[in-house]
């Protein structure tokens, strides 16, 4: 009996062991299948599952500062957009240069322009001579593995509102009368800042932005002239009008499979279109409580500078490649804004350690094809020091590659442009307060040796020597070679 | 959201983990070791590391960045292993003299 007893004992302590080993191994195991599927899971890719506000969760309270980190170094300037902005000058360009092919034949501000940046006269001319025709014939020889995309594109832009036809005075306030009513709307007494900022970001989240901010706008950001298309004169100054107190920004992602697919399979249709319409509903939203608002969407319908509203609405901090990166989307969103006077509490912007990081990364300097974005030190561009992206350069290689129109590379590429899995969240919280910085080069290395890049020349059109390459490889659905037969 | 992002998942994660310190505990007596608080938590370090190692893998593989999952996988691997025989050589040594 003694002797069965034993037996007995030491069984179930090696069963115990054998359990807690098999134990050990499921365990891990399992850690291995969680991993597999947190990559997996699309609802890991921010702003794309939710419209209720969820997915703007960084804990921002703890990164607020008390002014916004632009450095004014001096006078101050506004953007002239007709010479300063590439969408602006290039049409112009062309415009006089075909005419009569002389730098004397452009508008005054365009020759001090080109007096001042005689390397950005060579790139325009470059892009108008020699990039366009060299594109053309490579889209008939390249271009059609990009049909699918284009088409994705041309869907996700398909919805545009109209264009603004009247001046700020008339076109940003409410109707003088409707069907029902025929008194002029008078604005709604509303019982606190506080609360119709509250009210502001839940319904902007309802419409469907991923982020929502609030400025007072500051107006240094605004444009010297206006843009075409804007219901305001294009030849004289912009005044800006006393009813733009505020700016709300709203913020959407581009959707992420076809974004890492850049630069030819991404696409900046889908977020400027969501975005647009995001703001034009806001718009609508505020006018209806008596207020004036005025939409200024992507792609090209502004009166002014997004990004550092951004920055002072909290949502983000200006990067190297010049774009706003925020923590939730990275750089990877596209934003619009409202400017209004309905009474609002503004936010408070946020330095969450991408200054410091960008200062030791430079992977989107190192990987865009255009060398636009500088590895070097900031530079003052119109009375604040910033990392300046040269747009001139940038441009023409918007128009040297197939596909879609755009670039998108240094988003695609940036640490930050990644999931909202475990692993990325982790490394987001790491950088973000580790106030010496010591973290980042860590994780620029760690970055640099698992998600490398293609040779940057590698992206451009075979005419120019490169392969037609994209950051990584498109998802299934954008892939034409598997839906359309070619003779 | 499948099974492996789930509740149920880390329930079940947290039963075989207490399975498994279960196994660990009776090992060690079996073999007369003593695991001070110390060595527990460089069993439990190694074990997280281990899990790290294995879902840095299966993420990397998820968000389809094979070449990620290899690296990673070599790198954290062999720290992984490294510290696994150098542990195991370490909370071997101390027996129970009786």
């Amino acid at each position: 009996m003694e002797k069965d007893k034993t037996k007995t004992t030491f069984s179930r302590r090696s069963f115990l062991k054998a359990t807690g080993a098999t134990s050990a191994v499921l365990g891990l195991g399992g850690l291995g299948f969680f991993g597999y599927q947190a990559g997996q899971d699309p609802s890991s890719y921010t702003g794309w599952k939710t419209f209720e506000g969820g997915d703007q969760n960084f804990p921002r309270h703890r990164f607020v500062v008390d002014k916004p980190p632009h450095e004014k170094v001096g006078p101050t300037r506004r953007v002239d957009p007709r010479s300063e902005i590439v969408f602006s000058r290039l049409p112009t360009l062309l415009l006089h240069w075909q005419k009569n092919p002389t730098p004397e034949s452009l508008p005054q501000y365009l020759q001090d322009y080109y007096r001042e940046h005689p390397e950005d006269l060579e790139l325009d001319l470059y892009n108008v001579r020699e990039l366009r025709p060299k594109l053309m014939a490579d889209q008939q020889k390249y271009g059609r593995a990009f049909i699918l995309a284009e088409a994705w594109s041309e869907a996700m832009g398909a919805v545009t509102p109209p264009q603004i036809t009247e001046p700020p005075e008339t076109a940003d306030f409410p109707p003088r009368r409707s069907y029902f009513r025929e008194e002029v709307p008078r604005p709604y007494k509303l019982k606190s800042p506080e609360k119709t900022s509250r009210l502001i970001k839940k319904i902007t989240h309802e419409l469907g932005a991923t982020l929502v901010g609030i400025a007072r706008l500051n107006p240094d950001w605004v444009f010297q002239y206006p843009i075409p298309g804007r219901g305001l004169d294009p030849s004289r100054p912009l005044e800006i009008p006393s009813h733009w107190e505020y700016a709300i920004v709203v913020g959407t992602p581009m959707s992420w499979d076809p974004m890492y697919a850049n630069p030819n399979y991404g696409t900046s249709e889908d977020a400027y279109s969501i975005s647009r319409i995001i703001a034009y509903r806001l718009a609508a939203f505020i006018k209806k409580l008596g207020y004036a608002a005025r939409p200024h969407t992507p792609g090209y319908s502004y009166d002014l500078m997004v990004p550092p509203i951004m920055i002072d609405a909290g949502l983000g901090e200006q990067a190297r490649s010049s774009i706003v990166i925020t923590p939730e989307l990275g750089p990877n969103f596209r934003a619009a804004v409202v400017t209004t006077n309905i009474p609002l509490k503004p936010d408070k912007p946020i330095k969450f350690g991408v200054e410091s990081f960008c200062k030791t990364c430079k992977i989107c300097a190192e990987q865009c094809p255009s060398g636009a974005i500088t590895k070097g030190d900031k530079v003052v561009v119109r009375g604040y020091r910033k990392w300046q992206l040269h747009a001139a350069k940038c441009y023409n290689f918007w128009n040297s590659n197939l596909g879609n129109m755009g670039c998108r590379i240094c988003i695609s590429v940036c640490p930050y442009t990644r999931k909202a899995n475990w692993l990325h969240r982790a490394a987001l919280h790491l950088s973000s307060n580790d106030p010496t910085g010591l973290t980042h080069g860590a994780l620029t290395k760690l970055q640099k040796i698992f998600y490398p890049g293609p040779n940057p020349q590698d992206y451009y059109i075979p005419s120019l020597g490169g392969k037609n390459a994209s950051y990584r490889r498109p998802p299934w659905w954008l892939r034409t070679e598997d839906f359309i037969e070619f003779e | 959201m499948g099974f492996f992002n789930s509740g149920l998942f880390w329930f079940i994660e947290g039963i075989l983990a207490c399975l498994a310190v279960r196994g660990i505990k009776i090992w060690a007596e079996d073999r007369g070791l003593i695991l001070r608080w110390w060595k527990w938590l460089y069993v439990f370090a190694w074990f997280t590391l281990a899990g790290f190692t294995l879902a840095f893998i299966g993420t990397s593989l998820g968000e389809n960045e094979p070449i990620a999952a290899l690296r990673g996988g070599i790198l954290f691997g062999i720290i992984t292993i490294i510290l696994g025989v150098g542990g195991w050589r370490w909370l071997t040594l101390s027996k129970r003299k009786d």
